[in-house]
């Protein structure tokens, strides 16, 4: 660039010296322009005219041998007189050949090294060919995600400008014309790349347009390989989809990560989370291409190789057996929501042994595979609707929910190890409660009231009156009414089963949840201060679960797995990878988050009363005992401030005296914990049992998408004041 | 004409008869200037022949034919005696006029699938207005050789000013602006060496630039039109052209279409370095990444496979011609003669200037080729016809030069 400077400086200084001349040339030539005579004199000696009369003049004499004298002879050169505009033009000369040579000079030399780049850059091109990605198999090897070929209609970047190609491709693909042209428009991977028009094309199109090329300039045909999904929607949350690579992703992508424009990547969960390891590596051709893009001769080609094939915990019929009893609750008719019980519901499998999620469901759901090759518009916009219910979203990693009386286990804990429980203590429930005698008294589920119960009977019975009083002793035992313990000594104690925090679960967009405390409720509220006291009426809410708490399935399930086996693990899906070969190149190690101090006579003390909570009720150790299982577990209904339609819970594991599996549903505005989530959980637990046992009779089958629809009137009255437990 | 009888009829030594002889022999033959016409003719050709080595469009012997027949006439033209053409302006008018506007003929023209109806077809193609280039430079001389070396009056200024647009208005009928704006620059150059007063010239220089500034002013207020929705056609300027001249303001402005053929033409010139990549291995055109390689981007290939020694020597041999040809004008005992040569001079010094400004950047991109070296066979021949002229001048007056010089001995 500086060279570039300079050479035009150079010009600009030598045009000037050429104009400079020119104006001098004019002063000097004004002089003799003055002499009248001399100009007549130079008319006969130079002019044209005069040439030729000399000319016939010189023929007269030739034969004396005498010429003009030899002394006149420069007056007679016309060039004399012009002699400085001669000069001029030998400057205006020496200003063209010194300005090219200098900025030849700046391009050959000194900015050679650039241009050679440049040259090199033209002359070879490296083509990447994609490569497969990996596949997602179960726990047992049955290939969850797969790869297919599929043919793709491909149309360079100007060819919609061709109406006539537009129109004849919309005539064989049978898509509108402003569809196609839409398609060919569309330069989202890029001004230059070529444009997908029609993926998974069908044989007889394409054999058409091949056998046509002619008509159709600038289309071609490529097979890709894209992803397969033989089992539709199953366990589609967890596996994620993918997608081509938006300009934000490749922008992003790492170094030597090789994401090249146009490429597959995940767009959300598993696929996502081990981008990087399913995704392969490229093959490259290195070609010499001329400017119209032909290849003149390969130099160099690498074969791609496919990516990692990973294998997860999940077992495909359990995970079949959770996806289809999930679609059976809520949508039972045709797959519209409303005609079973509730919008939407999840479910989380866990051993509890080393935190492998065996199932991972969420209702509604998607079906990856009508992704592929990007999510058309109008599945984009249906499920995009308030009656579809978010099909997208994972409920069990993502769906907050207040946990309702499920959590009276860890309020329960809390409470054994401060004194304010204890295996001998009875309490007095009436219905109605207002230890904090504020006049609008609280009420316990059981309006008539539980009578004199025990801590065991109170949570079996899930009276909230037990746990009414637990928090009024925890609230005046705080520091801020002059108590011993610290204000949040009740969080504290529940949030070693770790809510309010992310489980760690290799799942992109985990929701954290929320334990609500003296100093959330003061920022939350920072802008409505007469709201943000902390009052009594807080912890009484927290310790049912209520109120402000938010907890996600897969928390519960981590949660109870911890009272289980005493072991907080870190869930995760990923069970091993295995390379190209066939060789296992990483093994996921069980990963202990925490084991909570807990005095074993306190845990001994709850996982009895959740055993009792099942084993006590007829209709919960039926369901159960239909499935051949000793379970322990709590039942949850969270209500709504605006009578929605209650949140059904109900988290388990099972068997009671050695956990090995955790069961943790939620059907959201479902209705009570016991009539509807609990025998969701004991059909799951169920069928995980007995696949753990082997004698699981179900094989994976497919589940279909989420059809986005909604009864027209969606009654959830049902649902509303309908708390059993 | 005139000289062999004169040479023969002086008496001499027997002695001096072999001598004589040889200067004879040398004066009708300017040994220098055919020497190193030789070599950039010789030069020209073989890029010529590197370029169109690998690409079946083009045929290098039917350049070589074109240089083969350019040097006959150069010879005939040498041997024949310019003064005969002195008075002759009004002819050559006719003859440009005729030239230039034959391709409007229908059945004879053609436009080459370029564009521009340039071509006419008379069993093989040719380009009028290349030959036609010939007749400007006799018809700029002569015209202003009438006023004697002091064109300062207005009137007659105007005149011969108006007499030499007529090729250029000409021309652009086809249209053609890179031979036009060739025959403006001869016609500059006439009325520059004619002893126009430089007032004239200022004034014409002046009113140049207002005309180009009135041609886009005009376009854009009057002749603007829509063709399709946000896409615009004038009708005095092509689009092509204003976007060249764009691009030749702003290179980066787009590097597909015209910057795309300045940015593979900088790149080509660029990457050949200080030695080049060798006959026949540029990659640049070969390749197709330069349009028009043979024509008028045959610089860029001999700048890629030569590199800059390559391209200094072409600049060297310019030089030296256009040195001889100074020497050549300034001992003219004519201003004819001096003006044919001086016009020349400024046709081929304005042709090198644009040819290879254009393709490092320095001139906007218009079609003309360069001098000796550029593919085709019509532009060989206008070169060999001019080389012709100038050798006439030479050998007229040098002739008598010589004679002079040895009779002055006596």
């Amino acid at each position: 660039m500086a060279a570039a400077i300079l050479a035009a400086l150079g010009a600009a200084v030598a045009v000037i010296v050429g104009v400079a001349v020119v104006f001098a040339v004019r002063s000097r030539r004004d002089v003799p322009h003055a002499g009248q005579k001399k100009e007549v004199r130079q008319l006969d000696t130079v002019g044209v005219g005069s040439s030729a009369a000399l000319g016939s003049a010189r023929r007269g004499p030739k034969g004396t041998d005498v010429h003009v004298p030899s002394g006149h002879e420069p007056a007679r050169k016309p060039a004399d007189s012009l002699k400085a505009r001669f000069a001029a033009v030998g400057v205006f000369a020496a200003a063209v050949f010194g300005t090219l040579a200098a900025k030849l000079w700046s391009m050959q030399i000194l900015a050679s090294g650039t241009y050679a780049d440049e040259a090199q850059e033209n002359l070879y091109t490296t083509v990447s060919t994609p490569a497969p990605r990996g596949y997602l198999c179960d726990a047992d090897g049955t290939a969850l995600v797969k790869n297919r070929a599929s043919l793709t209609i491909l149309a360079d970047p100007d060819a919609a400008d061709d109406r006539d190609v537009v129109q004849r491709l919309s005539t064989v693909l049978g898509v509108p014309v402003g569809v196609v042209r839409a398609r060919m428009k569309d330069a989202s991977g890029g001004a230059q790349s070529q444009r997908v028009v029609a993926s998974d094309a069908r044989l007889r199109d394409v054999a058409f347009i091949s056998e046509h090329a002619d008509a159709f300039p600038g289309i071609s045909v490529q097979t890709r390989t894209v992803r397969d999904y033989p089992y539709g929607a199953l366990a589609a949350h967890v596996l994620g989809y993918v997608g081509t690579a938006t300009a934000d992703q490749l922008e992003a992508a790492a170094e030597g990560s090789g994401l090249e424009s146009g490429d597959d990547v995940g767009q959300s969960g598993l696929e996502m989370r081990y981008d990087s390891l399913l995704a392969g590596d490229h093959g490259q051709r290195r070609m010499v291409v001329d400017a119209q893009g032909n290849v003149v001769e390969v130099v160099s080609e690498t074969q791609p190789s496919k990516g990692s094939d990973v294998y997860l915990t999940i077992k495909a019929p359990v995970q079949y057996v959770v996806d289809r009893a999930l679609a059976a609750l809520v949508a039972p008719e045709e797959g519209v929501i409303g005609t079973g019980k509730g919008v939407a519901a999840a479910a989380v499998v866990m051993d509890a042994r080393d935190g492998g999620i065996v199932a991972m469901g969420s209702y509604p759901t998607f079906d990856p595979s009508t992704f592929v090759g990007g999510i058309p518009d109008d599945v984009w916009e249906l499920y995009s609707t308030d009656e579809a219910h978010v099909p997208l979203l994972n409920r069990a990693t993502d769906g907050l929910y207040a946990a309702a009386s499920t959590f009276k286990a860890f309020s329960g804990l809390a409470a054994l190890e401060h004194g304010f429980a204890d295996a001998a203590r009875t309490w007095d429930c009436t219905g109605s409660w207002d230890g904090f005698e504020t006049g609008a008294p609280q009420k316990c589920w059981l309006h008539t009231g539980h009578g004199t119960i025990t801590f065991r009977e109170g949570i079996v019975n899930s009276c909230d009156t037990v746990f009414y009083e637990i928090a009024k002793n925890f609230f005046f035992a705080g520091e801020t009414q002059g108590g011993p313990l610290s204000d949040t000594a009740l969080q504290e104690a529940i949030m070693r089963y770790r809510f309010g925090e992310k489980t760690g679960i290799d799942l992109p967009g985990e929701s954290t949840g929320r334990v609500p405390t003296p100093q959330w409720k003061a920022e939350y509220f920072r802008d409505a201060p007469a709201a943000a006291k902390w009052q009594g009426g807080d912890l009484t809410n927290l310790v049912i679960g209520q109120g402000d708490v938010l907890v996600t399935p897969l928390q519960m399930a981590v949660a109870y797995g911890g009272i289980a086996t005493g072991r907080i693990m870190k869930p995760h899906l990923l069970k091993e990878v295995r390379n190209a070969t066939g060789d296992v190149v990483l093994e996921f190690q069980p990963e202990v988050v925490d084991e909570p101090d807990v005095d074993p006579q306190h845990l001994a003390t709850v996982r009895d009363a959740l055993h009792g909570v099942i084993q006590d009720s007829a209709s919960l150790s039926a369901m159960f005992a239909g499935q051949g299982i000793d379970a322990a577990g709590k039942t949850g209904t969270a209500e709504h401030a605006d009578n929605s339609g209650d949140d059904a819970w109900f988290a388990c594991y099972a068997p009671y005296d050695d956990p090995k599996y955790v069961v943790a549903c939620v059907v959201e505005h479902g209705g009570g914990g016991s009539a509807v989530a609990a025998p969701l959980a004991a059909e799951i637990m169920g069928a995980v049992m007995a696949a753990d046992a082997g004698t699981l009779d179900v094989a994976a089958g497919r589940i279909a998408g989420s059809t986005g629809k909604q009864v027209e009137k969606l009654d959830l009255s049902s649902a509303t004041g309908a708390r059993t437990d | 004409m005139a000289q062999p009888p004169q040479i023969s009829s002086v008496k001499m030594p027997d002695a001096s008869v072999a001598p004589a002889a040889r200067a004879r022999r040398a004066s009708r033959f300017n040994l220098p200037f055919l020497v190193v016409v030789a070599l950039l003719v010789g030069y020209g050709l073989l890029v010529v022949w590197s370029a169109v080595a690998n690409d079946a469009d083009y045929s290098f012997s039917r350049q070589a034919a074109g240089a083969a027949a350019g040097a006959v006439l150069m010879l005939v033209l040498w041997h024949v005696d310019y003064r005969r053409l002195g008075e002759m302006w009004p002819v050559f008018l006719a003859v440009n006029v005729a030239l230039i506007l034959s391709p409007h003929i229908p059945g004879l023209g053609t436009d080459a699938g370029m564009g521009a109806m340039s071509w006419i077809k008379v069993g093989i193609q040719v380009q009028p207005g290349e030959f036609a280039k010939v007749t400007v430079v006799l018809m700029a001389a002569s015209l202003v050789a009438r006023y004697g070396g002091k064109l300062d009056r207005a009137g007659e200024y105007a005149k011969v000013l108006g007499i030499l647009l007529v090729p250029f208005l000409c021309v652009m009928t086809q249209p053609d602006l890179g031979t036009g704006l060739v025959y403006l620059f001869i016609a500059a150059m006439a009325l520059v060496m004619g002893g126009a007063r430089p007032k004239f010239l200022v004034v014409t220089l002046v009113a140049g630039v207002l005309a180009i500034a009135a041609v886009f002013l005009v376009d854009e207020f009057v002749f603007k039109y829509e063709t399709s929705p946000g896409v615009y056609e004038y009708k005095l300027l092509k689009n092509y052209q204003r976007n060249r001249l764009l691009v030749f303001l702003n290179p980066d402005a787009d590097v597909t279409g015209e910057g795309w053929n300045l940015k593979q033409a900088q790149i080509a010139i660029g990457s050949g370095g200080l030695f080049g990549k060798g006959l026949l291995n540029a990659t640049q055109s070969t390749h197709g990444f330069l349009p028009e390689a043979p024509t008028d981007f045959i610089f860029c290939v001999l700048a890629e496979e030569l590199g800059f020694l390559g391209v200094a020597a072409l600049l060297a041999l310019y030089v030296a011609l256009l040195l001889l040809c100074f020497r050549i004008a300034a001992s003219s005992g004519d201003l004819f003669g001096m003006l044919i040569v001086m016009c020349i001079v400024g046709m081929w010094l304005f042709q090198i200037l644009e040819n290879i400004g254009m393709t490092c950047g320095l001139m906007p991109i218009t079609g003309i080729p360069l001098p000796f070296v550029s593919y085709g066979s019509s532009f060989m021949v206008v070169n060999f016809m001019m080389l012709g002229l100038i050798g006439s001048v030479w050998r007229c007056n040098n002739a008598k030069g010589k004679k002079d010089g040895y009779a002055a001995s006596h």
